[in-house]
């Protein structure tokens, strides 16, 4: 019955829920996670070279962990990026930058063995244009996709596109821009229309939104796209507060230098969130301010910003005291003190592989899990070795953290890790027969 | 009836009332959704927004507190409707409790108002089909709903009439059975709250985070804003 009780308070429960970065509405995993879904780039010459949902078993209790238990390929390469699980948890949406696929993942009828449930192929026709779809994010019901770029130009102007959770388009929201504002406020120099990320603090009815570049960009050379002055200032500078139930942007703050994840904080009294700017390496608050107006202020500095270590992947703990801050050009993450948000400062930093990308930690923050691959054309391809496309799992005792599992991507001929969700069995009832 | 699952009903709609009448939301250990308190924002003005059709309505065979069968669509379309699915057990006061908590709110606002008090039908449709008989959702029903109300308290005949329902409205929910097989009177499942229209189309779902009386009111306001609804 104990069990069962947690059970029934853990699916109804939808005020709290990587799974201290995953919408507030969705049921979460407090315990041992059973797995961890990978959405995978393919790699020419490796493997099959599709993009692939790679399973692979991370409870020690189980026979097969540590292991790739399951890998489903999608039939082809789209610029395997983000994804996300639905409120209900039963299904995992991922999308493709480059094709604008996203592909709905089955995962609770065998929480072992994902299946292809539908794969969206209209998104550009069904939402006006826009195009690279990233944040899949749950809402009651619904997902809330974040685009990062449009038909019309391939650059950074871009929207939030809803759906149904059965995969119905339901609407376009583009982002504000100086000519075209929709009733926001402008607060600083920029309102570009940019996107990136999308978080939602459902007590203070405020979704934000961040920014990043368009097609034009990040499906260019790395090199060749630094070296061009005019593709480096398409780069977004905005972050967006928008009134959630109404589906309208209210105001545009300036938070310059492209600012990708949003990591909102947990605590009821806590009415902030965080994000970092891949450009000029800073870690910025975005905060409801003592006259109930939301503000941005830069909060603290990443590595040496002339080295471009280039932050990438955040995870906020479930408590708000810590921040796990990825820089991919060095391969380091470095965990901030954040108990004082106005003052976030770096306590360590260790090196994780030739590159790191996304961090995902689990609920009570003593799993720590990196993959590293950021986008195609701009990931690093050597020296080849287990440091370069990997997933590697660590304990976390508050100190320091200890490896306890490395997989190599491509010697297992997989391709390029992206974007990691935990599933479990507990959240589907019982253990299903295969196990 | 076995014993525990009466003393289960019993501590739900206690949790109900107790929050109702106490306003225990603030002082509990536990945190409570955001439905039990006073809303922390403004929301949107009624009719300055809108709200998208998030498909269809399902229908299905549904019994009403007389045992009565008829399809689910026969209290649809003429109001607007707000459907929430609940099990009488339901021991999680943030779950089936918060929405017949809300729902009761959203009854007294209703009654104060001239214009929507005629207009708008509230639905608890059971998921629990084997506990939740019409009688068992009589009997709830004494606990919320003022005499003469258009609250409906519906359950179905069995699971195979129910399946229809829950898959029409992608309500997921788990039943727990005990090591020897029997159903042990609880489940998991993920607060839903449905908002329909005339033309029975979901105009807004809301969970557990987001169910507040404030914001349902300004949806219904929003609705009836607009042309044949």
């Amino acid at each position: 019955m104990r069990i069962t009780l947690l059970l029934v308070l853990l699916f109804s429960m939808s005020a709290i829920a990587d799974e201290t970065c995953m919408s507030p509405y969705m049921a979460k995993i407090e315990g041992q996670e059973d797995f961890v879904y990978v959405w995978t780039l393919g790699l020419e010459g490796v493997g099959d070279e599709q993009d692939k949902l790679v399973t692979v078993d991370v409870n020690p209790d189980s026979d097969g962990y540590g292991k790739v238990v399951h890998s489903i390929s999608v039939g082809g390469r789209n610029e395997a990026h983000h994804t996300g699980l639905t409120d209900d948890r039963r299904f995992l949406w991922a999308s493709g930058l480059d094709t604008n696929h996203i592909f709905i993942f089955d995962v609770h009828t065998d929480p072992a063995k994902p299946t292809l449930h539908k794969t969206i192929t209209d998104f550009v026709a069904k939402s006006g244009g826009v195009v690279g779809p990233h944040t899949n994010y749950a809402l009651p019901g619904r997902m809330m996709i974040s685009g990062l770029s449009n038909n019309r130009d391939h650059g950074g102007r871009t929207a939030m596109v809803e759906y149904t959770n059965a995969g119905d388009f339901v609407k376009t929201y583009w982002m504000p821009t100086d000519d075209n504002l929709q009733g926001a406020v402008k607060s600083g120099q920029y309102a570009d229309g940019f996107g990136y990320d999308v978080r939602v603090l459902p007590r203070r009815n405020a979704m934000v939104t961040s920014s990043f570049t368009g097609w034009n960009n990040y499906m260019m050379n790395l090199g060749t796209m630094m070296a061009d002055p005019e593709a480096m200032k398409a780069f977004g500078n905005t972050v967006v507060i928008w009134d959630m139930h109404a589906r309208k942007p209210t105001k545009v703050l300036d938070v310059p230098g492209a600012p990708l994840e949003i990591r909102c904080a947990w605590n009821e009294e806590n009415d902030y969130c965080f994000t970092t700017t891949a450009l000029t390496s800073k870690v910025w608050l975005i905060y409801l301010d003592e006259q109930g107006e939301w503000q941005a202020s830069a909060v603290g500095d990443i590595g040496d910003a002339t080295k471009i270590p280039l932050p990438v992947d955040i995870s906020i703990s479930n408590n708000d005291t810590r921040l796990w801050i990825n820089t991919w050009n060095d391969g380091m993450t470095r965990l901030y003190d954040i108990s004082d948000p106005f003052n976030a400062k770096q306590m360590w930093e260790q090196r994780i592989g030739e590159q790191v990308n996304m961090v995902s930690q689990s609920w009570d923050g003593k799993r720590v899990y990196y993959t590293s691959s950021l986008l195609a054309n701009w990931d690093k391809t050597a020296p080849a070795g287990p440091d370069l496309q990997y997933l590697k799992v660590y304990n976390f005792d508050g100190e320091k953290l200890e490896q306890t599992m490395a997989i190599d991507f491509i010697a297992e001929k997989l391709g390029a890790p992206h974007q990691m969700r935990f599933g479990a069995h507990a959240l589907y009832g019982e253990k299903v027969s295969a196990r | 009836m076995n014993p525990i699952h009466w003393s289960l009903r019993w501590l739900a709609i206690g949790a109900v009332l107790l929050c109702a009448s106490l306003k225990v939301w603030s002082e509990t250990t536990q945190v409570l959704a955001p439905g039990y308190g006073p809303l922390k924002f403004e929301p949107p003005a009624a009719g300055s927004y809108q709200l998208p059709p998030l498909g269809s309505a399902a229908d299905g065979a549904v019994i009403d507190m007389n045992g009565e069968s008829f399809p689910l669509h026969d209290l649809t379309g003429d109001k607007l409707v707000v459907m929430g699915f609940i099990y009488t057990h339901c021991p999680d006061v943030n779950g089936c409790p918060l929405a017949s908590y809300v729902m009761k709110q959203l009854q007294l606002r209703l009654l104060a108002s001239t214009d929507l008090k005629d207009r708008v039908r509230l639905i608890s449709l059971s998921f629990d089909p084997i506990q939740d008989t019409a009688a068992a959702m009589r009997d709830y029903s004494m606990h919320f709903r003022r005499q003469g109300f258009d609250w409906e308290f519906l359950t179905t005949k069995n699971e195979n009439e129910l399946q229809p329902i829950l898959e029409g409205y992608g309500q997921y929910r788990k039943m727990f059975y005990n090591e020897d097989g029997d159903y042990a009177g609880t489940m998991s499942h993920i607060l839903r709250v449905y908002l329909i229209d005339r033309d029975r189309r979901i105009r807004n779902i809301y969970s557990a985070g987001f169910l507040h009386v404030d914001t349902v009111m300004n949806d219904l306001r929003t609705l009836q804003m607009e042309p044949n609804q």
